[in-house]
């Protein structure tokens, strides 16, 4: 095969792959935005006639606005924790000077692999005991133990890549350790601390492992657990799940496509120095 | 780098000017150094007890025999080892581990080489063409594990579901119209398996591309000069290269697709007939649904047992290479 050919080829492939990926996503969105008369049909339509029935529908369910509270809450909740936290704890790991560093790294990384999966029973049983169980609080906990590892670990390497040089230059020029500090290397931090902070958000909003067997009155669930059940609640009103699939996607949608740079960095920094 | 130089004698100078009661000094450095640890101190306290006392109870509940009873009761029976010995001899057990190694190591291979593949074109496509490709593995990445399994349940639908359409109007197979790809453990773990990988390989693919353009572009024009081909240069120099990277990335898939829950729940709740439930199902079910919490717990230890002997290497990878950032 000549160069331009092979060329021509590779870029179909990718094409192709590139459709293969995005297909379920825009299935998605076109289904919720399809009349019903365009679902019910073996015949797929791929260009609907847009209609907001859907999701009027998926909207108007009993408790809707209650899950999105409790999601906006829950989420929120964590990501204020892990970031107060985080912060305090990351400012202090690339400022400091302190013994038993590399100890605590080590904490660090045991905690962030800690298989949540594995420890649903034991804290199933320690939020009945402090009688938590069933109480949003619960996750918030559950979320922010999961959450702040990673925070730790990112805004510690944000904070690392700015040179402390600019922090003592500004000192030189009259500021003390912490307006330097505050006026020097935070605002540079502002974009770490906003992606950091979407991944907090993004994980607690999309958790639904522990929202589903901690949260047992209707009032209580979060999004997902609302929307795992939505589609036997509702038989198989394919327009609706799709709708409400779609509302609950799209915030995360939005974050993803504003920090995924960040995100690859931030879980692999380091390895591909080899 | 002269301001700090600067900033440093500053310090100095200041440190040897302010010391008028050497006690009092030694008492005000104390404090100062400790004040770092401070910092350190929620952090410590969230590790050490709201994740360490879970870990310490899952080991002794797994002890234990507890049922619906002594969980209101409070009454503890230690049964020794009794749980680990019922559940490793119990057949139904041994068939869901040997499932979950199975489902974990196919997830894993398919997202790795796929998610290579991906990589790699990444590196030979035309600009325009990548942005395309990068666009659409975000939106499979950032789609959230639950309502990929309900799309993809849309999407397999038996009466209604494009894929099957897509099938028959092929005209290669017949017609697939009407066919349940729920029907059969194997099946559906297909499908779930599917939503996995779809979901697994932007995360991979991105990391990997990061990885291929680190390497210094000499290398590859060297030996192609040397006239090496195209399928040389990649496994003697694209891929020893990406050797640590795919590690740490396989390391990290083998985590998450041996506890995965949501996408397997999700998809069939362990079915049809039970032939879908891996290690997390399997502990769901015996302590939340037969409230059998003694022989779940166990179960959950020998999950993070088998877990620590790719946990252990992992970490070690982990700290290694943040050592010198």
């Amino acid at each position: 095969m000549s160069r331009g050919a092979r060329g021509a080829v590779v870029n179909a492939i990718a094409l192709v792959a590139a459709t293969l990926f995005a297909f379920p996503v825009y299935w998605m969105v076109v289904t919720a935005f399809k009349p019903a008369d365009q679902i019910q049909t073996y015949v797929p339509v791929f260009i609907p006639t847009p209609t907001l029935d859907n999701f009027v529908k998926a909207v108007s369910q009993p408790h809707f606005g209650d899950f999105l509270r409790n999601s906006i809450l829950v989420a929120g909740t964590t990501l204020g924790l892990a970031l107060l936290v985080g912060f305090l704890t990351a400012v202090t790991l690339a400022r400091a000077r302190i013994r038993g560093r590399k100890g605590f790294l080590l904490l660090v990384a045991i905690a962030q692999m800690a298989p949540f999966e594995a420890l649903l029973i034991p804290f199933y049983l320690v939020m009945r005991d402090v009688g938590l169980y069933n109480q949003l609080p619960s996750l918030v906990i559950v979320y922010f133990i999961f959450t702040l590892p990673f925070t730790i670990w990112s805004l510690r390497g944000f904070i690392s890549g700015i040179p402390i040089d600019l922090e003592e230059a500004a000192m030189v020029d009259g500021a003390s350790r912490l307006g330097a500090f505050v006026r020097v290397t935070l605002p540079l931090l502002g974009p770490g601390l906003v992606a950091t902070a979407i991944f907090c958000f993004i994980t607690a909003w999309n958790e639904y492992f522990y929202a589903f067997v901690f949260m047992t009155d209707v009032q209580n669930y979060t999004l997902p657990v609302w929307l795992a059940s939505f589609r036997t609640n509702l038989g198989t009103d394919w327009g609706a799940t799709m709708a409400a699939s779609t509302l609950f996607t799209l915030p995360v949608l939005v974050f993803f496509l504003a920090v995924q740079n960040r995100m690859v960095g931030g879980l692999t920094t380091g390895a591909v120095k080899g | 780098m002269i301001g700090s130089r600067m900033a440093k004698a500053r310090r100095d100078a200041s440190g040897r000017e302010g010391t008028p009661s050497r006690r009092r000094s030694r008492l005000v450095t104390l404090a100062s150094r400790s004040i770092p640890y401070l910092g350190l101190a929620p952090a410590l306290v969230t590790f050490l007890l709201l994740l360490g006392y879970p870990i310490v109870l899952v080991v002794q509940m797994s002890l234990q025999h507890i049922g619906l009873k002594e969980l209101i009761s409070g009454a503890t029976t230690w049964v020794g080892t009794a749980n680990f010995t019922r559940i490793l001899g119990d057949p139904e057990f041994l068939a869901v581990t040997a499932r979950t190694f199975a489902f974990m190591a196919v997830n894993v291979v398919l997202t790795i080489v796929l998610g290579t593949l991906v990589a790699l074109l990444l590196h030979r496509i035309r600009r325009s063409v990548r942005l395309i490709l990068s666009v659409a593995m975000i939106l499979a990445w950032a789609m959230p594990a639950l309502t990929g399994s309900v799309v993809f349940q849309w999407l397999f639908d038996s009466k209604l579901g494009v894929v099957n359409w897509a099938i028959s109007s092929l005209g290669i197979f017949g017609s697939w119209l009407n066919h349940s790809w729920f029907e059969t453990g194997f099946s559906t773990f297909a499908i779930i398996t599917l939503l996995i990988v779809w979901q697994g390989i932007p995360f991979v693919a991105f990391s990997l591309f990061g990885g291929i353009l680190a390497i210094p572009p000499e290398l590859d024009e060297t030996a192609r000069v040397d006239g090496a081909s195209e399928r040389q240069i990649f496994w003697n120099i694209t891929l020893p290269s990406l050797r640590p990277l795919l590690l740490m990335l396989a390391f990290l898939s083998v985590i998450w697709d041996f506890k995965v829950f949501t996408q397997v729940w999700t998809m069939r709740q362990g079915g049809p007939d039970g032939q879908t439930i891996t290690l997390s199902i399997y502990a769901y079910i015996t302590g939340l649904a037969q409230s059998q919490f003694g022989v779940a717990a166990a179960v959950s230890v020998v999950m993070v047992a088998l877990l620590l002997i790719v946990l252990v290497p992992y970490i070690r990878l982990m700290l290694r290479t943040q050592e010198d950032v």
